[in-house]
């Protein structure tokens, strides 16, 4: 299969767009999969608010993410890759990773093993602090090259 | 401290536009532009060559080192 840079990112753009599909279904249906997920983990019954408060929370925060991620993709894919405005994107889902690492992180006061998610969400909070430094140094090599004749 | 590029000097002297030179070393007007306004944070071997090649001068001629902060061509 010819596979290419634009493909790459369309590919991003798709699983981006599957990811919105199922958050999306996540907090239109948590009526139903809520008080199921209550009924066969160790979360009491009274607990169900609770839940829902971090899902819901949490979804905020994965919003923004995915709205962020979109619009980063969009500028990607006019070719415009190494600027300010993308790597200002990237803090924005950094942050955006660290707030839904310390919603579950609270939410362990009632349900330990969000403690998982809560890990899981603060390492990715790593991985993009990394890429936006990375891309930052890259801004500072282009606008060197830029001004070479 | 800083260096100085006369091109602009040597352009006058040589009594040739920067479109003209622009087209005659294979750089875009803007990229020339560029190098005339001492904007240019650094400039390749080829394209000294080109200039120096096109203007019939030495590098020394279009490149000057400054110690001074101020100044500016």
């Amino acid at each position: 299969m010819d596979w290419n840079k634009d493909k790459s990112t369309r590919l991003t753009a798709v699983f981006v767009f599957l990811f919105a599909v199922i958050l999306l279904a996540a907090d239109v249906f948590g009526f139903i999969w809520m008080p199921w997920f209550v009924s066969v983990s160790a979360i009491k019954p009274e607990h169900l608010p609770f839940l829902a408060a971090t899902i819901y929370t949490a979804s905020i925060f994965a919003w923004i993410c995915l709205y962020t991620m979109f619009r980063l993709l969009s500028s990607i894919r006019e070719g415009k890759v190494f600027t300010e405005q993308n790597s200002s994107m990237l803090r924005v889902i950094s942050w955006c990773c660290a707030g839904a690492s310390i919603v579950f992180l609270v939410s362990i006061l009632y349900y330990p093993p969000f403690i998982i998610i809560s890990a899981a969400a603060g390492f990715m909070m790593m991985i993009v602090r990394v890429v936006k430094n990375i891309i930052q140094q890259a801004i500072g090599m282009k606008n060197e090259l830029d001004l070479t004749v | 401290m800083k260096i100085i590029v006369n091109l602009d000097v040597m352009m006058a002297r040589r009594k040739i536009s920067a479109g003209d030179l622009a087209e005659k070393i294979g750089i875009t007007p803007a990229n020339l532009s560029v190098l005339k306004t001492g904007k240019a944070k650094a400039i390749r071997f080829s394209t000294l060559m080109a200039l120096c090649h096109e203007l019939k001068c030495q590098p020394g001629d279009l490149l000057e080192f400054s110690e001074d902060e101020e100044e500016q061509s």
